[in-house]
C-alpha cells in the first residue's frame, strides 16, 4: 500500500538553502541568543539547575539505598518500618511550592514583556502571511514583499502581524525565542529586537500538512547602512531572459516545487514538463495541453498569457486530470511571472 | 478379541489438576463470550500488546527516516502518515487501556477480594467496544491513511483527503471503551470491597485505578463529542472549527485538550499505582505516607481538568488565561514530587530484591524524575514559548509516556505474570531486557531534549543538517530499545510454552491477590476473602508461600 509512497532514490524533499546561523555555536544547551529576550534563557538555565539538583538527589538515594538495603537472604525483613516522619513531608511540600511559585512568577514576567507588542516595534511592522508551504513578507509602511527570505535591521524592535491563508502554522525564530501560532481567520502579532547581525532559520513549529518540514524562510539581520539599500528589493528593472530565468528558478523552488514537478512525475499538480516544446529548428514554441474549462476539454497551446493566467487566476482553465484541485492564487507580480516563463522555457533547452 | 475392560477411572490414580480460569471450560466461545475479568483481562492484554508492537514499529520506521537531513526512506506525505499512526496507536490502543484495562481488569477484583467485576457483561462490551475501534484503525490504513497528528488539529483535519472520519470513529468507540471500564471500576470499588477492607486498606494500585476511572467518566465525553464534530463537520460542512464557514479552529484546541491533559493523567495515575505496589511489596516495607499518596491521585485527578490551556500558550490567549493555566500547571508538581519522595522514601532502609519488576521500577524512579522536571521547565511562560513544538516537548512526553508508563506497565506486567499464568519467565533474561530498554531509552531521547532545546520542531520530515548528529544518535537508542522489546517478547512467550512453575507467592505480597492459589480458581477465591489488619503488613508474611512452587 505504501509502495507508491516509497521515496525516489534522489532527495526531493530536502530544504534547499539552509542557512549556517551566525548564532549557532553558541554557550550552553541554548543555542546564542540573538535578541533581547534573556529572562528566556535566565530562567531555562535557573530551572534546569534546580531540575538537576532534584534528580542527582532523587537518583542518588535511590542507588545508594539499592546497594545498601539490598536484600541478601530470601527471609531478610525490612531495616525499618516508618511511614511517616512529619516535619521530612512538610519539608518536601512546602520547599518545591515556594520553588515552583518563583518559577512561575518569573516566567510570567518574561511572557507579558514577549506578548505585549512596545510602541517601537509596532511603529515598525511586517507583516508575515502564511501558506501551504512558504512564508511571504510584507516590509513596514511599503508595498514590497519577499518570498521564503526576510530582511530585519539588527538593534530596532521589530513587530510582526501573522496571517494564514489555509490551516494552521506557528512563526518560529529559534535563536531570537520568538514563536507564535499562525490562526487562519484571525490576526496574531509577536516582536522581538534582534541584536546581532547574522542569517537565522524560521521555521513553521505547528504543523501543517505535505510539506510542513519545508516551510522555511531565512531571516537576514543586517546593519542601518544595508537596510537602507533595501536587499529585498533584487528584481532588475529590464532583465535580459537569462537573468529572469534565474529569478524564475528560485521562485519555482520556494513556492512552486511542492505541487509540481519538472520531470513529468505526478504531485499534487501537473508537471511542469511539455509545457514549451524544441521545434526541429531549435525554437521554443508552446506545447499542447489539455485543459477544462467550465467542465469541457479543450486542448490549448501553452504560451505566456495562459501561464499568468493560471498563477493569477488558477480555476478559469485547469488542467485536465487535475478538476478537482484547488490552486492558492499565489503572491506573484507579472514581471515575476515571465521570469517563472522564461524559465520554463529554459527547462527545456538545457535538456 | 475385545475384552470388556472397564476404563481405568483417572481422578483414581493421580489428582485430578486444580480448576483454575485457565482449565476450567475450553472451546473458542468459552473465551469470546467469556464474562470472567481474568479471561477479558488476557484478551485486552493480547490486544494492547499488538497494538504496542505495531506502535513501536511504526516509531522504528519514523527513527530510521531521519537517519538522513532529507529523509532515508519515505516521502513527506508517507513520513506524515507514519509517525500519525505510530501516535494515534500508542495513545488510543495501547497507552490509554494498557494498564487499567488489562492489568486492571486482572487484579482489580482480586485485590478487591472480589468474585469478579461488578458489571461482568458491561466489561465484555468495553472490550468488545475496544476491538471496534482497532478494526476502525486498521481500516483507515487500508482507506489511505491519515496525516493528520494524533491531535487532528482543525481546519488541516478538515481539509486533507485521507481517511479521517474513519479513524476519528475509532476513536470514539475506544472512549465509550474507557468510560465504561471506567465506570465499571468505579461501582466494584464501591461495592464489591471484602469485608474488613475500608478505603483505608485498600492497595493503592485500586486508589489509583479509581481516580483514573473519575477522569474517563467526566474527560473521555469531551473527546467523544470533538471526534464527531469534526465527522460532521467534514461529512455536511457544518462550521463549526473551519474559518472559512465561521468557525474557530482554537475553539478545537480547548475541546481537544479539555480531554487530552486529564488524559495524561488517564494514563499515568494507573502507572503511579503500580508503582506504588512495586515499591512496597519489593522492598517488604509498608508504604511511606500511604493516605498523601492517595489524596494525590485525587488532587491530580481535580487539578488536571484546570490546566488544559498549558498546550497552547502560544496559541494567542488572553494573558490572564495565561496566568492561570501557568500558576495551576506549576501546582500539579506538588503531589506529583510527593509521590515521587515518598516511594523513594519506601525504598530507603526497605529490603530491596533487585529482580526484575524491581528493575522496571528503578528505572521509572529515575525516568520519571526526569519527565517530571522537564514538565517544570514547560511550565514557565516564557521558556515554553521557545520550547513548544519542539522536540523539548517531545522528548517531555515520552520520559512520562513512555519511559513511565509504558516502563510502569512492564513492572506490573512482571509483577503479576506468575500471577497470572501460574509460570516464571527467564528472570535473567528479563534483567537483561530491563538494562537495555532503559539504557535505550535514555540514548534516544536525551538527545532530543538537546536538539529541542536548540530549536528542532517537532513533526519534520525533513530537518536542516546541524541537528543530524542528535537525530543520529536518537535512531540509534531507539534500535536498542527495538532489541529490548524482541528480547522481552521472546522471554515472555517462552514461559508460556516451556517456562517452570512459579511459587505460590512469588515475590511475597501480602495484599489480597496473592490470598488465593496461583493461577486463581474461576471465582477467584475458594472462600470469601476477610482483610484482617492493615495493607501492607510484612509482619503477616507467609514466606513460606514464596517457595511453594503454583499448583
Amino acid at each position: 500500500m505504501f509502495a507508491q509512497l516509497i521515496q525516489d532514490p534522489k532527495p526531493i524533499n530536502y530544504i534547499e538553502n539552509p542557512v549556517k546561523p551566525a548564532a549557532i555555536d553558541g554557550y550552553g544547551q541554548l543555542e546564542k541568543l540573538a535578541s533581547t529576550f534573556d529572562h528566556v534563557d535566565g530562567l531555562f538555565y535557573f530551572t534546569y539547575a534546580v531540575c538537576i539538583f532534584c534528580f542527582v538527589l532523587i537518583t542518588g538515594v535511590l542507588l545508594f539505598a539499592c546497594v545498601k538495603y539490598r536484600r541478601k537472604t530470601y527471609d531478610q525483613p525490612a531495616a525499618s518500618n516508618v511511614t511517616h516522619n512529619t516535619p521530612l513531608e512538610v519539608i518536601w511540600t512546602v520547599v518545591p511550592l515556594i520553588v515552583v511559585m518563583v518559577m512561575f512568577a518569573w516566567g510570567f514576567k518574561g511572557s507579558l514583556d514577549m506578548t505585549v507588542i512596545p510602541q517601537e516595534a509596532s511603529r515598525n511592522m511586517y507583516k508575515a502571511t502564511a501558506r501551504q508551504w512558504n512564508w511571504t513578507f510584507t516590509y513596514p509602511n511599503s508595498a514590497a514583499t519577499s518570498i521564503g527570505e526576510c530582511w530585519l535591521e539588527v538593534n530596532k524592535p521589530v513587530g510582526f502581524l501573522l496571517e494564514s491563508m489555509d490551516v494552521l502554522h506557528a512563526f518560529f525564530m529559534p535563536a531570537m525565542r520568538a514563536k507564535r501560532d499562525v490562526i487562519p481567520g484571525r490576526y496574531q502579532t509577536l516582536w522581538f529586537t534582534p541584536i546581532e547581525v547574522g542569517d537565522y532559520h524560521l521555521f513553521c513549529a505547528e504543523y501543517c500538512g505535505q510539506d510542513h518540514s519545508k516551510m522555511y524562510a531565512q531571516v537576514h539581520v543586517v546593519t542601518a547602512e544595508e537596510f537602507i539599500k533595501k536587499p529585498w528589493d533584487t528584481w532588475p528593472e529590464n532583465p535580459t531572459p537569462a537573468e529572469a530565468a534565474e529569478g524564475g528558478k528560485k521562485i519555482y523552488k520556494q513556492i512552486c516545487s511542492s505541487c509540481h514537478s519538472l520531470d513529468g512525475s505526478k504531485l499534487i499538480g501537473p508537471s511542469w514538463k511539455g509545457l514549451f516544446v524544441k521545434g526541429a529548428d531549435g525554437t521554443i514554441t508552446g506545447g499542447q495541453r489539455e485543459v477544462v474549462v467550465d467542465g469541457k476539454k479543450q486542448t490549448i497551446t501553452v504560451d505566456e498569457a495562459y501561464i499568468i493566467e493560471s498563477v493569477l487566476m488558477p480555476d478559469k482553465k485547469k488542467a485536465a486530470g487535475f478538476e478537482n484541485t484547488n490552486m492558492a492564487v499565489q503572491p506573484i507580480d507579472e514581471k515575476r511571472i515571465k521570469g517563472i516563463v522564461e524559465f520554463m522555457k529554459r527547462l527545456e533547452e538545457t535538456k | 478379541m475385545t475384552t470388556n475392560v472397564p476404563a481405568v477411572d483417572r481422578p483414581l490414580l493421580e489428582p485430578a489438576p486444580r480448576k483454575t480460569f485457565w482449565n476450567c471450560s475450553t472451546g473458542f466461545w468459552s473465551w469470546a463470550g467469556t464474562l470472567d475479568h481474568k479471561r477479558i483481562g488476557i484478551m485486552y492484554l493480547v490486544g494492547v500488546s499488538v497494538a504496542f508492537l505495531c506502535g513501536g514499529l511504526f516509531a522504528l520506521l519514523v527513527r530510521l527516516h531521519l537517519w538522513e537531513p532529507h529523509g532515508l526512506l519515505f516521502t513527506n506525505e508517507a513520513y506524515n502518515q507514519i509517525f500519525t499512526l505510530h501516535g494515534a496507536f500508542m495513545v488510543f490502543l495501547f497507552i490509554i487501556p494498557a494498564i487499567p484495562a488489562s492489568l486492571g481488569n486482572l487484579v482489580l477484583p482480586l485485590q478487591l477480594g472480589a468474585k469478579d467485576v461488578a458489571l461482568p457483561r458491561l466489561n465484555l462490551l468495553s472490550f468488545y467496544l475496544w476491538v471496534g475501534g482497532a478494526v476502525l484503525a486498521t481500516l483507515s490504513i487500508i482507506l489511505g491513511g491519515f496525516d493528520t497528528g494524533w491531535t487532528f488539529y482543525a481546519p488541516y483535519s478538515l481539509y486533507t483527503d485521507k481517511a479521517v472520519v474513519s479513524i476519528g470513529l475509532g476513536i470514539f468507540l475506544l472512549g465509550f471503551s474507557s468510560i465504561f471500564t471506567g465506570l465499571n471500576f468505579i461501582v466494584t470499588t464501591h461495592k464489591l470491597r471484602a469485608p474488613g477492607l475500608t478505603w483505608f486498606r485498600m492497595p493503592l494500585f485500586i486508589w489509583a485505578l479509581y481516580a483514573t476511572a473519575i477522569l474517563q467518566v467526566l474527560a473521555t465525553p469531551v473527546l467523544g463529542i470533538t471526534v464527531l464534530l469534526v465527522a460532521f463537520e467534514r461529512l455536511y460542512h457544518i462550521g463549526i472549527f473551519d474559518p472559512r464557514l465561521g468557525g474557530d479552529p482554537v475553539l478545537f484546541e480547548h475541546f481537544f485538550w479539555f480531554y487530552s491533559h486529564p488524559a495524561v493523567y488517564i494514563m499515568v495515575l494507573p502507572a503511579f499505582g503500580i508503582i506504588s505496589e512495586m515499591v512496597t511489596v519489593h522492598s517488604r516495607k509498608p508504604l511511606f505516607g500511604y493516605k498523601l499518596i492517595a489524596f494525590s491521585s485525587l488532587a491530580i485527578a481535580i487539578i488536571s481538568f484546570l490546566v488544559w490551556g498549558h498546550h497552547m500558550f502560544t496559541s494567542g490567549q488572553s494573558t490572564y488565561a495565561l496566568f492561570a493555566f501557568s500558576f495551576l500547571t506549576f501546582f500539579v508538581a506538588i503531589p506529583t514530587a510527593i509521590k515521587e519522595f515518598s516511594w523513594v522514601a519506601t525504598v530507603w532502609k526497605g529490603s530491596i530484591a533487585l529482580n526484575s519488576p524491581m528493575l522496571y521500577t528503578l528505572a521509572f524512579l529515575i525516568i520519571f524524575a526526569i519527565g517530571g522536571l522537564t514538565g517544570v521547565i514547560l511550565g514557565a511562560l516564557n521558556v515554553d514559548i521557545h520550547l513548544h513544538d519542539t522536540y523539548f516537548v517531545v522528548a517531555h512526553f515520552h520520559y512520562v509516556m513512555m519511559g513511565s508508563i509504558a516502563l510502569a506497565f512492564f513492572a506490573g506486567l512482571h509483577h503479576w505474570w506468575p500471577k497470572v499464568f501460574g509460570v516464571m519467565y527467564n528472570e535473567t533474561l528479563a534483567k537483561i531486557a530491563a538494562i537495555t530498554i532503559f539504557v535505550g531509552f535514555n540514548a534516544t531521547f536525551i538527545p532530543q531534549f538537546i536538539m529541542g532545546s536548540r530549536g528542532m520542531p517537532r513533526r519534520y520530515a525533513t530537518y536542516v543538517p546541524e541537528y543530524l548528529p542528535y537525530h543520529r544518535a536518537s535512531t540509534i537508542g531507539a534500535m536498542i530499545i527495538g532489541v529490548g522489546m524482541a528480547l522481552m517478547l521472546y522471554y515472555l512467550v517462552a514461559s508460556l510454552l516451556q517456562g517452570k512453575k512459579a511459587m505460590q507467592n512469588q515475590w511475597g505480597g501480602v495484599t489480597l491477590e496473592w490470598h488465593t492459589p496461583t493461577p486463581p480458581p474461576l471465582e477467584n477465591f475458594e472462600k470469601p476473602p476477610v482483610m484482617e489488619g492493615e495493607v501492607y503488613d510484612y509482619s503477616k508474611l507467609d514466606l513460606e508461600s514464596t517457595r511453594t512452587p503454583a499448583t
